[in-house]
């Protein structure tokens, strides 16, 4: 009778972790900055590590997304082969990636929804527009997107650095946005947060 | 034969001296076991894995459905408690390693040599961090190395030197704490050979050795 029970406190316990799960990977990013904006997050350095186990030879930026105002766009123009975009869930589930080395172009256009959005009230007018639009459907309404520039030798950090400024994130169409000024390198959590 | 038993039963219940207070102890007790069994074992398989959800290929640990949308709870419970956000294991494989080829724990107070070769994947790092995933402090800044600095022989083999005092070649220092816990994450992007699933393969024998050659 005590191994029935420890086996349903188990499958309980094991259920319901995520659920509570404190410092999940979204928890820690919500701490560098807001919702639907691209953030960069600083090259890794001991005592300045956003999360567990980063790579020191990647250079990251992403947005939080969240999708309760609606769809959420993301822009990029990927510069080589070994770039990826990844998409989460809050407890880090990657549903969708946009891998460089599979791309044609490097324009990079996406928006981001929930089941329920439609893609056309997400666009400008323009037929052209949603032709090279790519939808991604987020199981869940906030999540995360990582942009990855995996460093292509040791003396590329600032030409990534530069290129992953360049990306957008937030809910403006791509036809309405003038270039804006990404936002400057947020301030990350102490390491052992 | 019945009527035996019931009146035993009866008298259990109707005892209001030790034996109705030894059975409160007993499920109590049973209780107890219940709840340490339960969650240790939760526990234990979230954290350190188990053969449902996690292959071990020398010290190499690596769980096969990390970051994966469908994963069992077991790897969804790991994933939310690490705060990681790992690549879905058909775009990358992570494996982490906490001793060396023949099981002792790394230790900053040994030197070892990692020995490895080419990877069929597009590419890969090879990092070093403490029992909590933070980067270790060195005055040379150096923090892994990749598939395209990495120095090699001419067939592609490389070989990285694990250790506190610097060595010639490819130097990985391990900090200058002699106590401290080390952990080696190579992770591997756009594996190119994967399974039916579209899960990334690494065959067991091109991943490092790790070798240790002398201890303090």
């Amino acid at each position: 009778m005590a191994v029935v029970l420890a086996g349903l406190i188990h499958v309980v316990a094991v259920l319901t972790l995520p659920l509570l799960a404190p410092r999940d990977a979204h928890a820690r990013l919500s701490a560098l900055g807001p919702a639907n904006t691209i953030i960069q997050l600083p090259a890794l350095k001991p005592g300045q590590q956003v999360m567990p186990n980063m790579a020191p030879d990647v250079r990251y930026a992403m947005c939080l997304f969240d999708l309760t105002e609606g769809p959420v766009h993301l822009r990029a123009n990927i510069p080589d082969e070994l770039w990826l975009i990844a998409f989460y869930t809050p407890i880090g589930e990657n549903f969708y990636t946009v891998i460089g080395a599979d791309m044609k172009r490097g324009n990079v256009d996406l928006v981001v929804t929930t089941k329920d959005q439609s893609v056309a009230d997400a666009t400008s007018d323009s037929p052209e527009a949603l032709e090279n639009l790519l939808v991604v459907n987020s199981p869940s309404s906030k999540g995360i997107a990582l942009i990855r520039a995996p460093l292509a030798g040791p003396s590329r950090s600032f030409e990534a650095e530069r290129a992953l400024q360049k990306s957008y994130c937030g809910q403006q169409p791509a036809a309405a946005t003038a270039p804006t000024p990404a936002a400057p390198p947020a301030t990350p959590a102490p390491s052992g947060l | 034969m019945p009527l035996s038993g019931t009146q035993t039963h009866t008298s259990l219940w109707r005892d209001e001296g030790g034996t109705s207070m030894r059975a409160l102890g007993y499920f109590i007790g049973a209780f107890a076991v219940a709840l340490l069994l339960g969650i240790g074992s939760a526990w234990y398989m979230i954290e350190r894995g188990s053969i449902l959800t996690t292959t071990r290929i020398g010290p190499w640990t690596s769980w096969l459905s990390e970051g994966n949308p469908n994963a069992d709870p077991y790897t969804r419970a790991h994933l939310a408690r690490s705060g990681r956000l790992p690549l879905t294991s058909t775009a990358a494989r992570y494996f982490m390693a906490s001793t060396d080829s023949s099981g002792s724990h790394l230790s900053p107070q040994c030197e070892y040599r990692i020995s490895g070769a080419p990877l069929n994947a597009r590419w890969w790092s090879l990092a070093l961090y403490d029992s909590n995933g933070s980067i270790i402090p060195n005055p040379s800044n150096r923090y892994s190395f990749n598939s395209e600095e990495a120095i090699r022989r001419s067939d592609g083999s490389y070989e990285i030197h694990l250790s506190r005092t610097a060595r010639p070649g490819n130097w990985l220092p391990s900090g200058t704490d002699p106590y401290r816990n080390l952990r080696l994450l190579l992770r591997v992007y756009g594996p190119r050979v994967t399974d039916a699933s579209g899960i990334g393969q690494i065959p067991a024998e091109n991943l490092p050795k790790i070798e240790r050659l002398r201890c303090e």
